[in-house]
Formats: structure tokens, sequence, C-alpha cells
């Protein structure tokens, strides 16, 4: 019997991750299992057996050298990677009658995922304001339309970093 | 005690844990389990927070990895971790006498009133 391929689109913000994993365990609970992350927003299930998975997402931007190390850590604690997507790790583990499996056990390395996310804007914060508008100057007649593209990304940019300085608060608070 | 030693005290609970479980050289897992059976169950600690501490502590050099089994990377404590680790220890025993001292002068003075 062949397995049927269901793919779906959804949106989810960096700072919406635990959203994210919610969703993924109702589609796993009504049958539909993540088998990977095709492209931002783009998922792929396969058609199963309803399944009770909890998922959960790491953020790392992981040398090849550490890699498997990081990779066995969590598999050797019930964590299999179903999903990577631009140093998005998407785990899941098998959910039995204990407590609720967790990858992060303390408030502070929870923290440190989403400021890991930031530490990433502001590396890519220089190439926007360097790079983005030479394209722009270039490109003559359509410049007001980069610039407006451009305006844009800043926007996006700094809408961004505050959803990520605002889920820092709300853990610290927590 | 010295300034290096210093700064890096008072150790968290996990980090205590960690570092005390690795004076005998150890991988990841093996330290989740430790941790979680030498505290009696106090402290469990999940594969994100491990791996993120192990780079911490690596980075300070508190800890270093000083071979691999198979995938996973082994590490043991430094002689500074270890320097830490009984620094962290005696500020533990000020913290006990402190209190038996408090408790006991309490104590008599409830049994004399």
């Amino acid at each position: 019997m062949n397995t049927e391929i269901i793919k779906k689109t959804k949106w989810f913000w960096a700072w919406q991750d635990e959203q994210e994993e919610t969703w993924l365990s109702e589609m796993a609970n009504e049958g539909l299992l993540l088998d990977k992350v095709t492209f931002p927003g783009s998922y792929q299930f396969k058609k199963g057996a309803p399944a009770n998975y909890i998922y959960r997402l790491d953020y790392r931007s992981l040398k090849a050298k550490d890699r498997e190390s990081y990779l066995q850590l969590f598999a050797d604690s019930g964590w299999e990677l179903v999903g990577e997507m631009a140093g998005w790790m998407y785990f899941r583990f098998l959910r039995g009658k204990g407590k609720t499996p967790e990858i992060y056990s303390d408030t502070e390395s929870k923290i440190e995922k989403y400021q890991r996310l930031i530490l990433y804007l502001v590396v890519f914060l220089p190439i926007m304001v360097t790079v983005l508008p030479s394209i722009s100057g270039r490109v003559g007649i359509f410049s007001s339309i980069a610039e407006v593209l451009f305006a844009l990304l800043m926007l996006l940019y700094g809408f961004s970093m505050i959803s990520l300085i605002r889920r820092i608060n709300e853990l610290k608070r927590s | 005690m010295n300034q290096p030693v210093s700064k890096h005290l008072p150790l968290t609970e996990s980090t205590y844990y960690i570092l005390l479980a690795l004076i005998s050289p150890k991988h990841g897992y093996a330290v989740m389990q430790e941790a979680e059976e030498i505290s009696q169950g106090t402290v469990r600690l999940a594969p994100g927070t491990i791996y993120g501490a192990f780079s911490t502590l690596e980075q300070s050099k508190l800890i270093s990895m000083i071979g691999k089994e198979g995938r996973r990377k082994i590490y043991q404590v430094t002689e500074i971790g270890i320097q830490v680790l009984l620094g962290q220890i005696q500020r533990m025993e000020i913290m006990l006498q402190s209190a038996e001292r408090n408790f006991t002068n309490w104590q008599k003075k409830a049994t004399e009133e």
C-alpha cells in the first residue's frame, strides 16, 4: 500500500513556535504525521494511524562537526528528528503516560533559543542596510519599487525584533 | 579564593550536578541519567538544556571534550572545573552551618521560654 502524502501550508512566526508545536500534535492526532518541512510554512505529512506525538522545535545554527552528537543526544533522550528548516529542528516524541517530555528543562535555556534568533537578526542587519540599498540604486526606474520593498523589509525586521523580545520577557515573567 | 574560580560562583543546581557527574568522563545522556539519580529525582535535565550547558561550560573551560564514543562526545571536568566545584561545596557548607547555628539558637530560646 502506498503511503498517502498530504501537503499543507500554514504560516507561523518564529515566536509562535509553541502554537506550531501544538498544531503539529493536532495533525498527528488526526493521523497526519509530519514527514518533512519543504519550505518555510510548507509541511508535508504522511497519512497514517492517529498517534499521540508531541512535537518540539529547537533553533540552532549547528556546525557540521557538532551535528551528529547533537542529534544523538536528542535521540538518546527519545526525540526523533522529523524535519529541518532554516536552523529549525523539528523533533517528535511518542507520548506515554508520564509527564510531558520537554527539550528544555529550565526557562534560561528556553530564553537562549530566542536570543540565538535575535543574534541571527543582528548579524543580518549590516547586510540589509549596506547591500540592499546599493542594489536598489542600480535598477533605475524600478528604484522606487525597490525602496518600498526595502521599507517593508525594515518594518518586518523591526516587528520581528520586538516580537522576539516580547516573547523573552513573557518567559522571564513566567 | 582566586578570581577565576569565584566568578563562576554560585553555580545553578543544574550546573552543579552536571559538573559533579563529569568528575568521571561521560556523554550528555549519561549526565542526564546520573544527575537525576544523584539528585534523587530533584533535577531532571532535558537534552536542549544539556547541550547548551555543555557549550557554555566548554567555552568557560570548566569541562572539556576528551574523546568520542561513536556519535557521542565524551566530556570531563577540567582542573578549573574541579576548583569551581570545591568552591561551590565550600559555599554550601557555610549555608548548612549557618542554618544549623541559627536553628539551634532558635530552638534553645523556645525551650527557655
